[in-house]
C-alpha cells in the first residue's frame, strides 16, 4: 500500500498540466469576491464523470438531488455533509424556498461523490470553510426554482392549461382560475422525466417575499440524533464484513520490522488475520473488540521505512513542542511579506514609544467526538464501495481511484453524518482508516470496518499548527497605534498539505492580515518553518490563532498608550460603518462596555476583555468576563455578535456561536497537543481535555444582519472568543497573556 | 519510565563512617567456583538458568523498553545522582562476557566485580546471597550462552566525587548483609522453605516491601523479624505490607487469592499497579504454579496485626446526592470515578479492583493512590494478553485540590480508614512523577 | 449468559470481560449507544443499568447477569426518557449529535432521580462531552424539564 498525494488542485487537474495558481486566485477567479480564505487541494473525479459533467451544468441535474414521494415528502441529496452544522436544515431551506416546499416535509441525506454536486462555483465542493451556504446559495436556490418548473410544466401538462397561468403553494401546483390544484407528490413521476429546463430560465424569488430563508426552522436532524437513530460512519455494517482494529507505529517515518508474537496473536480466539501495513499492524476478526485486544497484543519492533511513502512526514524521535516553541520563536528564518503598507521598519525606528512582544499559539488536535473509521467492500463487478465521514467526496473518489487503479467511477463513496468534524476529515496523508480499509479489504477478501481507537486517532490526528509571533508597535505621542508589525515564525496548514508556493499560505496569516483597524503601517510577514508534525485544518484554520495574536497585541498597545481597548478599537474603525455597527451592538448586548476589574455581587472580582475577527467573509466581536478561582480562570459570560450578512437561519446561526465559542473557550483555556520524545503526551481525553461542561459559561448571541454578500456562520464565531478571554486575564491581572492555553498559566487568586 | 530508586543521604554518610581497613574494603571475597572452569553449558541449564532470571526479575532493571535484552541503561535517580542498571550481555567489553563463574557469583551474591568495585545496593545482593550454588550457575549458563552479546557501554554514572567512591560499601555489606545461603527451615514443609527461598532470595520481595533503615538497609531480610514485607514508600510508590495484617496487609486474601494475584496479576481484591505491574508483566507471572503456590503458601504465613477492614454502606451514591450534601469530593468521585470502580467503591472484580477496602486506602501513607490518580497505571499484560480496562491519569484533568478531595473522600468512605490527603503531598508528587505508559511494555528475555 | 436488553432477555457469547458497549453495538446491532474514548472520560456510551446512568464502555458484561440495560433506542418507552427526547427537540440541542445519546440517557437518570433537579443537580450530574460545545441547550432543556423558567436560546 503506497502513500497518496495530499490533495491535487483542481486547476491542474482541469488543465491537466500543473499550474502554480493560489488557490485563492483561483476561487477569487472563478467565484469573485467574498469566495473566503479557507483554501484546499480539490480533486475533481476525472473520465466518465467529467463527461457526464459536461451534460448538465452541476447543480442543475434535478433528479440527482431531488425526489419528491408520491405522500408530497421530499428528499434531497446535500451536496454538503451534515456534521454538527445543520447544513440539512439550511439547504432544505434554500431548495424548499424556492421550491415552494415547507423545509419541515424534506428528509435529506448526504450526497454521493459525483460532478452533478459541484455546486461550489460549479468547479468543486468541499464541506468547511464555512462555504456551503456561501458559496452555493444561488445554485442551491436555482436548483428549486428548477425543480418548480419542471413540476408547474408537469401540471400544465396534467391540466392542460398554459404553464404561466400556474402558481405554487406549498407543495402544490395551483391553476387559479379554475380552482383546481395538484400535490407536488403526484407530479413528481412526470416532472422529474421531463428535460431540466435552460438553467437561465427561472427567475429566483424577491427576498422579500422569502417564507423560510431568514425565519428561524427547526432543525431535522435533531430527533434521529436524540434518540440514537442517526448513522454514522462508525455505525456502519455490510453484510459479510470483518472487523479491524489497528496499532500504528509510535512514530510516523516507522513501520514494521519483526512481529515477536504473530503466530500467537494470529491463533487467539476470534482473529481471522494479522497484518502487516505501512507504519501499522492490523488484526482482522469477526468482532472489533477482539480485533483491538489482539492487536495491542502484537509485539512489534518498528523500524525506520525505506522510502517513506508520499506526504508523509518523517516524526524525530527527539522532538518536543516545548523546542519548537523556542525554535519558532528564535527563527531566522527569511521573512516573506503578505501584507505591507507604508515603511513600517522607518516608522518602528523613529518612533517615540515602541513596544515588541513574542506570542506563541499551541498544536491542538481535533478532537471530534467520532473517531476515524471507514468500511470497504469490494463487490463482484470490480466496483469499490466506501464509508467514511469525509467532507470532500470527489477528492476521495479520485484519491481512492489512484490508491486502487479503479476508474473513479468505480468508486462509490458514502459519506454517512460526521459525528463532528472541525476540518479531521479532508484528505490527509496517514490521518485517516480508508486505506487500511481498502487494503485489508483486497487481502481479505470480505469488507472491512477499520476503527480507530481514540489513542490511535490521537497518534495520527494532524494539528493545528504551532505559531510564534514576534510583534512591534509603535505610538504616536498621544498614544495611539502608528504602526503594526507582525512576523509569524509558522507553517500554515495548505502549504503543509499541498507543499509550498511562492507566495505566502495565505491559512498562516489570515487573522493577523486583513485587519480591518486604521492603523496607518502595517507589515505581516511569515518566517517558514517546516513542522516535522503532519499539519491539518482546524475549525477557522489561521484565524484560530491569528486573531488571538493580534487582538492581544492590540490590547497591549492600548495599555502602553494610556487607551482603553474598547474606545482604542472605536477610534480606529471609525470609518468602518459595518464594523462601528458590531462593535457597538457588542457592547450593547453585554449591557454597556466595561474592563474592570470590579467586584461582582458574589463577591468575585472580575474583569471584561473584548475580541473581535473578520474572518470566512463575517464579521464577529465578542466580550468575556472572567475571574479567577483557585488558580484557574473562570469564564463567566460570553456576549458575541455575528455579522453573516444574512442569516438563513437564525437558529442554526445562534447554535454555531455558541458551538464555536465553546471550541474558542477549550482553545484558549486547556487545549493542547503537547509532544514528548517524537510521540503526542495525550491520547485520550483523559491527557487532552477539552471543554467540559462545568466551564461552559452563558453565550449570548447577536446577529447583525448588515446586508453585506452572504458569509460563512460555521467558523466565524470562534476567533474572536480567545482574545477576549485574554484580554479579560490581561485587564484583571495586569499581565498580558501571550500564549494558549491558560492553563498553562498559574495565577493568585 | 526511568525508576527512581531512592538512597539517602544519610545512607551515604553512614556508610563513609563505617569504613574499615583498606584491605578489608577491596579484598575479593571467596566464592565457591574459584577455580571452577565452566564448560559450555548444557541446554537444560541454560533453560533452567532463564527460568532463574525470571525469579530475580533481572530483565526489568537491567533492560529497557526497545532496547536490546540485558544491554542496561535504566536510570535510576538517587539523591546523590543518577546510576544506570549495567549491561550484563556476553559481550566482553561492555558486558559481563569476561566473567568467570566465581566473579559472576561473587557480582550477585557479593556485589563486587571482578575488578573489587563494589555495586552500589540498588542491585539486591543482599537478597541474592540466599539463592543456591545451583542456581547460580544455571544462571551463569543462561547469561553466558542464552543471551546475545551487545556491544553497548553504559552511560556513566552521574555521581559525584567523593561519593562515588565505591569501596565503603564493603563495610555497609559487612553489617547488613548475612552472607549467607538460604537455609531450609526443618520446622517448616517443602512448600513453605521453596516459598521462603523465591521470596527472600531470588524473588527480593522485600527490595520493595520491607522498611528501610537509616543507611537504607533493608530491616528485616526474612521471616524471623516481624518489619519484614512489612510495607514501604519507594519511588513514590507504597509498597504494601504483604503480611497478614488485618487491613493494611493481606489479612483478608485467602492463598488462593495470593496465587491469583500472582499468576494472573488480579483478584477479587486488587489488581496489580504501579511498579508491581513490571514486575508482574516480565517475571511474576511465568514462574511455575507450583512455585507461586509455594509463594502465596508462604507468604500466608506471615503474621501480620491490626484489625481487619469491616465494610461500612456508601452513605452516598449519586453525584446529586453528594451535590446536595456539600460534599465536594464525592461529588468528583462520583462524577469521575463511579463509572469503573462502583458508587460504592465495589469495584468490578477482577477486571477492575474495588476501592472500598483495599489495602492502598487503609494504610496512611497515601502515596500509591494519589501516584495512581495522577498517572493511570501501565498495563498489565498477562498470558501475552494487555489488559482490558486500564486507569487513565488524570493529572490533565484535576487539580491537586480536587485529587485531594477525591482521595479523602475514598480513603474515609466504605470503612475505609487511610484518612485525608493533603493537597501539598499530591503537587510534589506532581512534580516528580509522569503518567504511565498507554501502550503495553513487554520487555524482552532473549 | 443472558441480558436483558430494553425489556428482552438477549443470549450472549462474548467473552466475560467484553465491555458491554461492544456487546450492544456490535453483538446485538444497538449501534445507538457511542463509542468516544473506551475510557470513561466523555459519557458517549452511557445507558441505563437498573434506571441508573452507567457508562457502557467500562462496564465487563459478565456483571450484568440479571441486570435490567436501557438503550438509547428504549428511551422514548420510558416515560422519564420520552420528556427527556421532547425537550431536546423543543430545545433543539444535537448539533452533531454524536454525544447526546448519551446526553439523554444521563438526563433520563438524573430525572428518574430527581424529577425537579436543582442547578447544582444538574451541574454535578450532567458530565458528559460534547465537542460541538451544546452545553447551553442541555442546561436550557434541563432546566425546562426541572420545570422551572429558563431561557429559550
Ligand atoms: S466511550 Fe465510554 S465514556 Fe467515552
Ligand atoms: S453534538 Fe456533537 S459532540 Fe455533542
Amino acid at each position: 500500500m503506497t502513500g497518496h498525494p495530499a490533495a491535487l488542485c483542481a486547476a491542474e487537474l482541469a488543465s491537466g498540466r500543473p499550474l502554480n495558481l493560489s488557490r485563492r486566485g483561483f476561487l477569487r477567479g472563478a467565484l469573485g469576491a467574498g469566495a473566503g480564505t479557507l483554501i484546499l487541494g480539490v480533486g475533481l473525479p476525472a473520465g466518465p464523470a467529467r463527461a457526464q459533467a459536461a451534460a448538465a451544468a452541476p447543480g442543475t441535474n434535478v433528479p440527482a438531488f431531488l425526489e419528491i414521494r408520491p405522500d408530497g415528502t421530499v428528499r434531497l441529496l446535500s451536496p454538503f455533509v451534515e456534521g454538527g452544522q445543520g447544513i440539512f436544515t439550511g439547504m432544505a431551506q434554500i431548495v424548499g424556498e424556492e421550491l415552494d416546499a415547507d423545509p419541515a416535509v424534506f428528509t435529506v441525506e448526504n450526497a454521493p461523490a459525483g460532478a452533478d454536486y459541484l455546486v461550489i462555483g460549479g468547479q468543486m465542493r468541499i464541506t468547511g470553510g464555512s462555504m456551503s451556504v456561501r458559496l452555493s446559495y444561488p445554485v442551491m436556490r436555482r436548483l428549486g426554482a428548477l425543480a418548480r418548473a419542471m413540476l408547474i410544466e408537469a401540471a400544465a401538462a396534467e391540466l392542460g392549461v398554459p404553464a404561466r397561468e400556474l402558481s405554487t403553494e406549498p407543495g402544490r401546483v395551483v391553476h387559479a382560475a379554475s380552482g383546481r390544484d395538484l400535490g407536488y407528490g403526484a407530479l413528481a413521476g412526470a416532472a422529474f422525466d421531463l428535460a431540466v429546463p435552460d438553467p437561465d430560465s427561472v427567475t429566483l424569488k424577491d427576498p422579500s417575499a422569502f417564507r423560510w430563508i431568514g425565519r428561524e426552522q427547526p432543525r431535522l436532524d435533531v430527533h434521529d440524533k436524540s434518540t440514537g437513530r442517526a448513522e454514522y460512519a462508525i455505525d456502519i455494517r455490510v453484510e459479510g464484513m470483518l472487523q479491524a482494529a489497528v496499532s500504528h507505529a509510535p512514530r510516523l517515518g516507522l513501520t514494521v520490522g519483526t512481529i515477536r508474537n504473530r503466530e500467537e496473536v494470529a491463533a487467539l480466539p476470534g482473529v481471522a488475520a494479522v497484518e502487516v501495513l505501512d507504519g501499522a499492524v492490523a488484526v482482522l476478526a469477526e468482532r472489533w473488540w477482539t480485533a483491538k485486544r489482539a492487536v495491542e497484543a502484537l509485539e512489534v519492533d518498528w523500524v525506520p521505512f525505506d522510502t517513506l511513502p508520499e506526504g508523509w512526514r518523517e516524526m524525530p524521535a527527539d522532538f518536543s513542542s516545548a523546542d519548537f516553541a523556542a525554535a519558532l520563536a528564535a527563527s531566522e528564518a527569511d521573512e516573506t511579506e503578505a501584507e505591507a503598507e507604508g515603511d513600517a521598519p522607518g516608522v518602528l525606528a523613529g518612533a517615540e514609544t515602541v513596544i515588541s512582544a513574542t506570542y506563541h499559539s499551541q498544536y491542538l488536535n481535533h478532537a471530534q467526538l467520532e473517531p476515524p473509521s471507514a468500511v470497504a467492500r469490494f463487490n463482484g463487478d470490480g466496483t469499490l464501495d466506501l464509508w467514511l465521514p469525509n467532507q470532500a467526496p470527489e477528492q476521495y473518489q479520485s484519491t481512492v481511484a489512484g490508491l486502487t487503479g479503479l476508474d473513479p467511477a468505480q468508486v462509490r463513496i458514502h459519506s454517512p453524518m460526521l459525528g463532528g468534524f472541525f476540518g479531521r476529515h479532508f484528505l490527509y496523508p496517514a490521518a485517516s482508516p480508508y486505506p487500511q480499509a481498502i487494503e485489508l479489504a483486497r487481502r481479505a477478501g470480505r469488507p472491512v470496518k477499520m476503527i480507530w481507537t481514540r489513542e490511535q486517532e490521537f497518534l495520527r490526528d494532524p494539528l493545528r499548527p504551532m505559531a510564534a509571533v514576534r510583534f512591534r508597535g509603535a505610538l504616536d505621542g498621544d498614544g495611539l497605534p502608528l504602526a503594526i508589525e507582525a512576523v509569524s515564525a509558522t507553517e500554515g496548514p495548505t502549504e503543509a498539505i499541498n507543499g509550498r508556493g511562492d507566495q505566502v499560505d495565505p491559512t498562516a496569516l489570515e487573522g493577523l492580515t486583513g485587519k480591518a483597524y486604521a492603523i496607518p503601517t502595517r507589515r505581516m510577514a511569515q518566517a517558514y518553518v517546516r513542522n516535522p508534525a503532519m499539519l491539518a485544518y482546524w475549525r477557522s484554520v489561521g484565524n484560530s490563532m491569528n486573531d488571538f495574536f493580534y487582538e492581544c497585541f492590540l490590547d497591549e498597545m492600548a495599555a502602553a498608550g494610556g487607551q482603553d481597548p474598547f474606545e482604542l478599537r472605536r477610534h480606529l474603525l471609525r470609518d468602518d460603518a459595518r464594523l462601528s455597527a458590531l462593535l457597538e451592538a457588542v457592547a450593547d448586548l453585554s449591557g454597556g462596555w466595561k474592563r474592570g476589574p470590579y467586584d461582582a455581587p458574589d463577591g468575585t472580582r472580575r474583569a471584561r476583555g473584548i475580541g473581535m475577527a473578520s474572518p470566512f467573509g463575517s464579521e464577529a466581536a465578542a466580550i468575556a468576563e472572567v475571574s479567577i478561582a483557585a488558580g484557574r480562570v473562570v469564564v463567566h459570560d460570553v456576549w458575541e455578535v455575528l455579522d453573516p450578512g444574512q442569516a438563513v437561519n437564525p437558529a442554526l446561526v445562534r447554535q454555531q456561536v455558541r458551538g464555536a465559542a465553546a471550541l474558542g473557550l477549550s482553545q484558549v483555556l486547556m487545549e493542547e497537543s503537547v509532544w514528548q520524545d517524537g510521540a503526542p503526551v495525550a491520547r485520550n481525553y483523559d491527557m487532552y481535555r477539552i471543554l467540559p461542561p462545568g466551564d461552559m459559561p452563558p453565550v449570548h448571541v447577536g446577529i447583525l444582519e448588515s446586508g453585506a454578500q452572504i458569509g460563512g456562520v460555521g467558523e466565524p464565531p470562534l476567533p474572536a472568543v480567545p482574545p477576549a478571554v485574554a484580554n479579560a486575564v490581561a485587564a484583571l491581572t495586569g499581565q498580558p497573556v501571550r500564549r494558549m492555553p491558560l492553563s498553562r498559566m498559574s495565577f493568585e487568586s | 519510565m526511568p525508576v527512581k530508586k531512592t538512597l539517602s543521604l544519610a545512607a551515604v554518610l553512614a556508610v563513609l563512617v563505617l569504613a574499615g581497613g583498606a584491605w578489608y574494603v577491596t579484598r575479593l571475597p571467596a566464592s565457591p567456583f574459584d577455580g571452577e572452569t565452566a564448560a559450555a553449558p548444557a541446554p537444560d541449564l541454560i533453560a533452567r538458568g532463564e527460568y532463574v532470571a525470571r525469579q530475580a526479575d533481572c530483565v526489568a532493571c537491567h533492560s529497557l523498553e526497545g532496547g536490546a535484552p540485558f544491554a542496561g541503561g535504566l536510570e535510576m535517580g538517587t539523591p546523590l545522582g543518577v546510576i544506570h542498571a549495567t549491561n550484563i550481555t556476553p559481550d566482553p567489553d561492555h558486558g559481563i562476557g569476561g566473567y568467570t563463574l566465581a566473579d559472576f557469583d561473587r557480582a550477585l551474591r557479593d556485589g563486587v566485580t571482578p575488578d573489587g568495585r563494589r555495586l552500589y545496593p540498588a542491585m539486591p545482593y543482599p537478597s541474592y546471597e540466599k539463592m543456591t550454588d545451583d542456581d547460580i550457575r544455571a544462571l551463569y549458563a543462561f547469561f553466558m550462552a542464552g543471551v546475545e552479546p551487545v556491544a553497548e557501554p553504559v552511560p556513566e554514572n552521574g555521581i559525584p566525587w567523593p561519593l562515588n567512591i565505591r569501596w565503603p560499601l564493603a563495610a555497609w555489606n559487612a553489617v547488613f548483609t548475612s552472607g549467607a545461603v538460604y537455609q531450609p527451615d526443618p520446622e517448616r514443609d517443602a512448600l513453605w522453605n521453596r516459598g521462603a527461598y523465591l521470596v527472600e532470595g531470588a524473588g527480593h520481595c522485600g527490595s520493595c516491601h520491607t522498611p528501610r533503615g537509616i543507611a537504607m538497609n533493608e530491616k528485616g531480610l526474612d521471616s524471623s523479624d516481624p518489619d519484614f514485607l512489612s510495607g514501604a514508600l519507594l519511588d513514590g510508590w507504597y509498597a504494601p505490607s504483604l503480611r497478614g495484617d488485618g487491613a493494611a496487609g493481606i489479612g483478608r486474601w485467602s492463598e488462593e487469592d495470593l496465587f491469583a494475584f500472582l499468576s494472573e496479576g488480579r483478584n477479587a481484591h486488587a489488581v496489580v499497579f504501579g511498579s508491581m505491574t513490571e514486575a508482574f508483566n516480565n517475571s511474576l507471572q511465568f514462574l511455575t504454579e507450583p512455585d507461586l503456590r509455594a509463594m502465596a503458601h508462604y507468604l500466608k504465613s506471615l503474621p501480620g496485626e491490626g484489625e481487619a477492614w469491616v465494610p461500612a454502606p456508601a452513605e452516598v451514591t449519586t453525584p446529586a446526592q453528594a451535590a446536595r450534601a456539600g460534599l465536594p469530593g464525592a461529588q468528583s468521585y462520583l462524577a469521575n470515578c463511579a463509572a469503573c470502580h462502583g458508587r460504592d467503591g465495589s469495584g468490578q472484580a477482577p477486571w477492575i479492583p474495588p476501592l472500598a477496602g483495599v489495602t492502598s486506602a487503609q494504610v496512611a501513607e497515601p502515596a500509591s493512590q494519589i501516584n495512581v490518580t495522577l498517572n493511570g497505571s501501565g498495563r498489565v499484560v498477562a498470558d501475552g494478553m494487555p489488559d482490558a480496562y486500564r486507569m487513565p491519569p488524570y493529572r490533565g484533568r484535576m487539580d491537586d485540590a480536587e485529587i485531594a478531595e477525591i482521595l479523602s473522600f475514598v480513603r474515609q468512605s466504605w470503612g475505609n480508614r487511610g484518612g485525608a490527603v493533603d493537597p501539598a503531598d499530591v503537587a510534589d508528587l506532581r512534580s516528580r512523577t509522569d503518567p504511565a505508559s498507554i501502550d503495553p511494555i513487554v520487555l524482552q528475555m532473549r | 449468559m443472558q441480558l436483558t436488553v430494553n425489556g428482552t432477555p438477549r443470549e450472549i457469547d462474548a467473552p466475560g470481560d467484553t465491555p458491554l458497549l461492544w456487546v450492544l453495538r456490535d453483538d446485538l446491532g444497538l449501534t445507538g449507544t457511542k463509542y468516544g474514548c473506551g475510557l470513561a472520560q466523555c459519557g458517549a456510551c452511557s445507558v441505563l443499568v437498573d434506571g441508573q446512568v452507567m457508562r457502557s464502555c467500562v462496564t465487563p458484561v459478565e456483571m450484568l447477569e440479571g441486570a435490567e440495560i436501557t438503550t438509547i433506542e428504549a428511551i422514548e418507552s420510558d416515560p422519564v426518557g420520552a420528556r427527556v427526547v421532547e425537550k431536546w427537540v423543543e430545545h433543539q440541542v444535537p448539533q452533531c449529535g454524536y454525544c447526546q445519546s448519551g446526553q439523554v440517557v444521563a438526563a433520563t437518570a438524573l430525572l428518574k432521580e430527581i424529577p425537579e433537579p436543582t442547578e447544582e443537580d444538574i451541574r454535578a450530574t450532567m458530565v458528559n462531552l460534547c465537542r460541538c460545545g451544546t452545553y447551553n441547550y442541555i442546561r436550557a432543556a434541563m432546566t425546562d424539564l426541572a420545570g422551572r423558567e429558563g431561557e429559550t436560546l
